[in-house]
């Protein structure tokens, strides 16, 4: 008897001190059982394990009419299938979203939309078409979105690209000044300046920017991009005539590029 | 000669004028005494009753009658016969008796519950003949607050005396429980003790033992995955050499190609269990994901799991 009240007591014990459990809908339930699972196997870079999630996390969400999830997937899905460098499928996903003409999507999710696509066309050169989503993106965020300052960065990319060096190099400095852009951005921003100097042929400023880029870049730990850095400081060295140094920037970029490709291959990518 | 001259022409007459005003006067206080005689029903015809009581008590000179709450009439006289009994007689006027049955019961009641006593006359059955003058009714007494705290106090009594002897009984119920209770929270004293015990016991315990069963069982789930991801790694390596033994042994020697060849159709089989146990391998991770997903969200660990992420994953400018 008295150990039942003692089991009894335990038992309501830990009833009361844990939350109870909310049951939502099994499809619900099994969509963000999917979703964390994309999100961790794409944190462990097991990209395609990570796209078959999402696209399972896609399905369960629109059967449950679920728009504004459908619509972060649909980003996360063009998100990892531009990283495994389907990048006309990856066009496709996010055009679901820009295409739908119900306006059944959050207006935030059409703004990243936008800019994703933005960013894969800038990288597959197709300029004119990214200079026109990227007009979309910029008509559709507001001065205060949260994406202005990657918006800046890519205009200013782009601005590079097609030709101005000035006018590129006059945005990315003014969004790598900015305290409220994230990390990314700026080192981001800090690339495009250093760019826009080597094109205009200021060396020496330009490899204080590639260094500044470098140093924000490795506290990221984005290896990719630490070896751009590496290669335009490099260049610039060379062009000042330091060409021993160049030769160090240059054999670093090279191990950096060496080990990054390294380390995808063993994620399977 | 008369003694007084009356020679002032406000004397003329006197006589005349003090008869007037006499008359006057006369006539006032006639109409006065006509006035409050016709208020005080003195003109009303009226007609005596009778009715015998047990006791005078409560009865009194002037008490009202009444009928259907309207006052018909009033208590004259009390008298007390040679049989110890109070005969009564009230005044009804006339005009009513002709609502009133012979068979009419007068009762005597209290106006509310504490107030003056009122003679309440009934109806009476309508078979009966009209009351008439001079008529014996029915008396009784209407059951007031002291008789009914009366019936109460006999009512009451007895119960308490039961409760009484229940309450001092040494083997009644109540004597009982309060024993078993007394026992009771003895053994409630030595029993939450025990929790005590067990809840310190419980807390080294979750201290002790869980926390270091979690780790253990976080880097279960880590080994193992990294376990699947080497097996994924080494498995089309393996393929590979299988693929490159058969060559050769397809190249070396007939026989051994026979046997080769007989060994071949295997190899599917061994793949697919290959991969059935590395899917089960991946359902244990998951499972064991699982168990550490369900135990995070509850006390007292999920205030140390951080939040899981929602929207899009990252992508900046650059990517």
């Amino acid at each position: 008897m008295t150990r039942l009240f003692i089991l009894l007591l335990t038992g309501i014990l830990a009833a009361c001190g844990s939350t109870p459990a909310t049951h939502p809908p099994q499809a619900l339930e099994q969509a963000q059982a999917a979703d964390k699972d994309a999100r961790r196997a794409l944190r462990s870079g097991e990209l395609l394990r990570a796209k078959n999630n999402f696209a399972k996390t896609l399905a369960l969400q629109e059967s449950l009419d679920d728009s504004a999830g459908a619509a972060t997937t649909l980003i996360n899905l063009a998100t990892v299938t531009h990283q495994l460098h389907d990048d006309e499928a990856a066009l496709t996903w996010l055009d679901k979203i820009l295409l739908e003409k119900t306006q059944i999507y959050p207006p935030e999710s059409r703004l990243t939309a936008a800019f994703r696509k933005a960013v894969i066309l800038t990288n597959l050169a197709r300029l004119n078409e990214a200079d026109s989503t990227l007009q979309l993106s910029e008509a559709m965020c507001e001065k205060q979105c949260i994406l202005r300052f990657g918006i800046e960065a890519l205009r200013a990319r782009l601005l590079l690209l097609q030709g101005d060096a000035e006018g590129a190099l006059a945005l990315a400095l003014a969004v790598s000044k900015e305290d409220k852009a994230d990390q990314e951005e700026q080192a981001n921003a800090l690339r495009i300046v250093a760019a826009a100097e080597e094109k205009l042929a200021h060396y020496a400023s330009a490899l204080q920017h590639y260094q500044a880029a470098l140093e924000k870049d490795r506290s990221l730990d984005l290896s990719a991009r630490i070896g751009e850095d590496l290669n335009g400081m490099a260049r610039t060295s060379s062009q000042l005539g330091r060409n021993q140094e160049a030769a160090v920037y240059a054999r670093r970029a090279v191990l950096v590029n060496e080990s990054y490709s390294q380390r995808v291959m063993t994620m399977g990518e | 000669m008369t003694l007084l001259a009356d020679k002032d022409e406000r004397f003329k007459n006197l006589f005349g004028k003090t008869a007037v005003f006499t008359l006057l006067a006369a006539i006032g206080i006639g109409l006065a005494f006509l006035w409050a005689g016709e208020k005080k029903d003195a003109f009303t015809a009226k007609s005596p009753i009778y009715f015998v009581a047990d006791s005078g008590e409560d009865l009194s000179i002037g008490i009202p009658v009444k009928f259907s709450g309207f006052k018909i009439g009033k208590l004259n006289t009390l008298t007390l016969d040679e049989h110890g009994l109070v005969q009564v007689e009230v005044s009804i006027e006339t005009k009513y008796l002709k609502l009133i049955r012979q068979d009419a019961v007068m009762s005597l009641k209290k106006e509310g519950v504490i107030g003056d006593g009122v003679l309440e006359i009934s109806r009476g059955s309508e078979d009966k003949p009209i009351l008439a003058d001079g008529n014996k009714v029915r008396f009784e007494r209407a059951s007031g607050l002291e008789q009914t705290v009366a019936d109460i106090k006999d009512r009451i009594l007895p119960i308490l005396d039961d409760v009484h002897h229940t309450l001092h009984d040494p083997n009644g119920d109540v004597r009982q429980t309060l024993q078993n209770l007394r026992e009771f929270s003895a053994e409630m004293r030595d029993t939450r003790e025990r929790m005590d015990r067990v809840l310190n016991s419980v807390d080294a315990n979750l201290n002790n033992e869980v926390t270091p069963l979690l780790h253990s069982l976080r880097l279960s789930a880590e080994n193992a995955e990294t376990m699947s991801t080497k097996l994924n790694q080494e498995l089309p390596a393996l393929l590979n050499k299988a693929d490159g033994s058969m060559e050769n042994l397809r190249m070396t020697s007939e026989i051994i190609k026979n046997t080769v060849q007989r060994s071949a159709p295997q190899l599917p089989a061994i793949l697919g269990e290959t991969r059935e146990t590395l899917d089960m391998t991946r359902g244990v991770i998951g499972d064991t994901q699982e168990v550490i997903d369900s135990l995070s969200t509850h006390w007292p660990l999920k205030g140390v799991v951080p939040v899981p992420e929602t929207g899009p994953v990252k992508m900046d400018s650059h990517d």
